[in-house]
């Protein structure tokens, strides 16, 4: 096959060398037809060819024992190598048995420099090295065009590797610079060699999971979406009900297309609706110990109660939809403004949850307990909840009290009220500064408050006499979704002075608002009897029971008979009333104050009917 | 409270290092600890062991066992932990009229700062962590070293300072420190400084600036096997991963020994010493 090239495989065709063989083929299949003419003829044939075929056998074997006689002969010369049996058994039986003894036959290298070549061997030996040459050219040009080839197509290769590294490269990097870590993938399951982290490391542990996503390669180079990257986004959305009626959401709104890969968008996207899924899914859990409160989940939405304006009734409806959803057109939108801010509430409380968690992990762990310690829901809708309730409840009783001060007012009884909703968001600034603990952000320090119970504080300056020392009296507001008061409870703190003189006791507790304003009108209302009026006419007045009532003799006339007239306090509502009776007639008189202003004093008004 | 405890040694040079390890493997940043530790001792000599036996023949009617003396048979070093910060250092001198208090204001939201600690030595049990037995109790007002001056009654040893990172793993607490003291001072000391040195006149105990990691788990119920072993397998795992970094091993316990040894009176020879000395003369 060596000398075949295609030269000479043409110089073959041209020489009609290939005619030959099919001229040869020819015949042969023309001999196939002829042989089986007659029978002897086919024996002989036969005969020739076994006789032909036992010759050339006969032949090669003699030829073999012959090699083998010779090399054993030559190895024999060696005392170790001397083994009859390496012998051939014709030359065993008629040379070694008949004493022809091992090593008689020797080798040696010979010097060929000297000989004499003849011509014909010669031209023979240089005509096969010639030949050879030939050859040994071709293979080696045949072997340098498979080799270019080979390189080439390796380049080709490299080429498309690199531009797919480079494409893959610069899409890692591009995520890296926008400050997504990117870490290395320990598991080597799947061929990605770096992974994403989008997700919360204080995230709960479900969530976590689902954190981070394996860069993969394309085919181009570009990065495939993990299916945790292509999950469709999801956001929460807040509905505010009134009325059956849906008078404000709030919803993040579709991403609008921005700037960089689209890998970068969805894991933007992807994080966004990690945060909103983790929080629905804490909500959710935690509307089971909220059933008492009115938090239901029915179908996949969570329904608050929430107090509404005036009397109608509210409710906030908390669902996650995916993000992709439009808002529906022709909704009302007057309360967006709230929707938006609850649902920024919830976001920050969530993630205020996670650096409590951080927080805690850090701190020393208590020792080690065969009580398991189980793990609570963060506190999202116990918050909002206590922050709705919280409010409604201190902005409806401050509203009273500044009713009842503008009235009092009015009457020339100057009652100033200070109030404040919730007291350590007052003081604040000061607390913040002060804080020694160096683990927690000032943010999350301000968000703690929100975790604690709220504690609104209103104080009421009473309305006094002249001369005597001014009284305060104190209305704390504490609201607690959970234990012990399950709820709002409002305190009330009497002046020491008053209590007594009024035989109450310093200190009541409420549980609604209803009852606290009652109290607060029957003690104002007695205070203004019995210790406003009774301490200006000292002498005079007398006063009985629990009655806001003064009876309050006219001045001794010289008739020596007084008269005693009855002056009754009324306060309700935010009205004041004074009836005058006489303990005599049946007459009966009555003035009331609104607040409205331009009105005669209560202690002038007095002094009228009393003289 | 039980302690489970492993030890293993960081040199300065990897200190950077292993504790960014250690930071990446917590997940959180270390928490910079700064500590004051004053040692007391029983001002009671121990006595000398095995005195309770009795020795020879007696011709006392055989009676029961005495009851166990109320005094106990072992003493212990007990120590005063101070919790300092960066500030406290190098604050000047003290001046006499000043004493140490422990007052806490618990209204403006701080913590206990002194706490009195005692270690047990260490469990004979072999399992693989090191168990011994010690309490801590905060102290919220007064004046801690008299506290302890009186409560031995005990006298002031020594005190000095450990300087290192906390991390917090699970249940395990993993202590990165290094112990450092105010050199030449020390012996002439007869109660502890009212405030501390300067942070930088501070010397290292062992000058090679090695560090020491300890990885700790408390243990509240002892007695809970399945408590215990859970304590015992958390801080193996973390054993375990921490293999290659840095080789945390089991102290040997005597070298955490607290007890108070007996030491003879000056003057007495005991029957050991006496042939010792007779020994070289016989030959």
């Amino acid at each position: 096959m060596r000398n075949i090239t295609e030269q000479s495989l043409q110089a073959d065709i041209d020489a009609g060398k290939d005619a030959l063989e099919d001229a040869k083929d020819g015949s042969e299949d023309d001999e196939e037809d002829t042989k089986s003419n007659t029978f002897e003829e086919r024996r002989d044939e036969i005969m020739k060819m076994q006789w032909e075929m036992s010759m050339h056998l006969d032949f090669a074997r003699f030829a073999a024992g012959n090699a083998l006689d010779l090399i054993s002969l030559a190895l024999s010369a060696d005392p170790n190598k001397r083994a009859p049996s390496s012998f051939s058994q014709t030359f065993r039986a008629a040379g070694l048995d008949k004493g022809f003894s091992f090593g008689t036959m020797g080798l040696a290298k010979e010097n060929h420099e000297h000989d004499v070549v003849k011509t014909a061997e010669l031209e023979r030996r240089t005509e096969q090295q010639k030949k050879q040459d030939l050859v040994a050219k071709a293979a080696r040009l045949q072997a340098l065009d498979t080799a270019t080839d080979e390189i080439l197509k390796a380049a080709k290769d490299l080429e498309k590797e690199v531009r797919k590294e480079t494409k893959y490269w610069q899409e890692i990097v591009s995520i890296s610079d926008k400050g997504w870590p990117i870490h290395r993938m320990r598991s080597q399951r799947q061929p990605a060699p770096f992974a994403v982290r989008y997700g919360f490391p204080e995230a709960n542990p479900h969530f976590k999971a689902r954190g981070s996503a394996p860069l993969r390669m394309d085919k181009d180079g570009g990065i495939i979406l993990d299916p945790n990257l292509a999950l469709k986004p999801k956001t929460l959305r807040i509905r505010i009900i009134e009325g059956g009626r849906i008078t404000g959401s709030s919803q993040l709104p579709v991403e609008s297309v921005g700037e960089g890969l689209a890998v970068e968008k969805s894991i933007r996207l992807a994080r966004d609706s990690l945060l909103e899924e983790e929080l629905f899914h804490e909500m959710s859990l935690e509307t089971r110990q909220l059933l008492p409160y009115g938090v239901r989940l029915r179908d996949s939405v969570i329904t608050v109660d929430a107090p509404g304006m005036d009397t109608t009734t509210r409710q906030l409806l908390i669902d996650c939809i995916p993000r992709e959803d439009k808002v529906p057109d022709g909704q009302d939108h007057t309360y967006d403004w709230l929707a938006q801010a609850i649902a920024e509430a919830l976001r920050l409380l969530l993630t205020h949850e996670h650096s409590m968690r951080l927080y805690r992990r850090t701190q020393l762990p208590p020792p080690l307990t065969s009580r398991k310690q189980e793990r609570k829901t963060p506190p999202l809708l116990r918050t909002l909840l206590a922050m709705l309730q919280h409010l409604q409840n201190v902005d409806s009783l401050f509203a009273y009290l500044n009713k009842v001060s503008n009235t009092l007012g009015g009457a020339g009884l100057e009652t100033p009220v200070e109030a404040s909703r919730e007291e350590s968001l007052s003081k604040l600034q000061v607390s913040l500064a002060t804080s020694n603990n160096k683990d927690l952000s000032a943010s999350d320090q301000l968000l703690n408050i929100f975790t604690r119970p709220y504690t609104g504080k209103a104080t009421v300056t009473l309305p006094s006499g002249q001369g005597s020392p001014s009284e305060q009296l104190i209305v704390a507001i504490r609201t607690v979704i959970g234990a012990p008061t399950f709820g709002t409870e409002y305190r009330l703190t009497l002046p020491s002075s008053v209590a007594t003189d009024l035989g109450l006791s310093t200190e009541n507790r409420f549980q609604n608002t209803a009852d606290i304003v009652s109290y607060l009108d029957w003690v104002l209302s007695l205070h203004i009897a019995h210790r406003v009026l009774k301490g200006e006419y000292a002498d005079r007045a007398t006063t009985k029971g629990t009655e806001a009532r003064v009876t309050i003799a006219s001045k001794s006339s010289k008739k020596g008979q007084s008269v005693k007239r009855n002056i009754k306090v009324e306060l309700s509502e935010g009205l004041l009333a004074l009836h005058l009776s006489n303990s005599e007639d049946s007459a009966q008189e009555t003035q009331s104050w609104s607040g409205k202003g331009n009105e005669v004093a209560l202690q002038e008004k007095v002094q009228e009917w009393v003289g | 409270m039980h302690e489970l405890l492993l030890y293993g040694q960081v040199s300065a040079a990897r200190h950077d290092q292993v504790l960014k390890i250690l930071a990446g493997f917590a997940a959180m940043q270390p928490r910079r600890i700064l500590q004051r530790r004053i040692i007391y001792r029983p001002e009671r000599e121990p006595e000398e062991p095995g005195s309770h036996l009795r020795r020879g023949g007696t011709q006392n009617v055989a009676v029961k066992q005495k009851q166990q003396s109320t005094t106990p048979t072992q003493l212990y070093y007990t120590h005063l932990v101070q919790k300092l910060s960066d500030e406290d250092f190098g604050k000047g001198d003290s001046k006499a009229s000043e004493t140490l208090s422990a007052d806490v204001d618990f209204e403006g939201g701080q913590e206990p700062r002194w706490s009195s600690l005692f270690e047990d030595m260490p469990d004979t049990g072999d399992r693989g962590v090191s168990i011994r037995f010690t309490n801590s109790t905060d102290l919220i007002g007064g004046d801690p070293h008299t506290f302890m001056i009186t409560s031995g009654p005990n006298r002031f040893v020594t005190e000095y300072y450990v300087e290192g990172h906390r991390f917090v793993h699970g249940n395990v607490v993993v202590f990165l420190h290094r112990i450092l003291h105010e050199p030449a001072v020390r012996n002439l000391q007869t109660g502890p400084k009212v405030n501390p040195p300067a942070f930088d006149s501070l010397q290292l105990l062992d000058q090679s600036g090695t560090y020491i990691l300890e990885a700790k788990v408390r243990v509240q119920d002892f007695k809970d096997a399945s408590v215990l072993e859970a304590g015992v397998n958390e801080l193996k795992a973390f054993q375990t991963s921490m293999r290659g970094c840095v080789e945390l091993s089991l102290p040997d316990r005597l070298t955490m020994d607290t007890r108070v040894k007996y030491k003879l009176a000056p003057g007495v020879v005991t029957k050991a010493q006496a042939q010792q000395a007779q020994a070289p003369q016989n030959r």
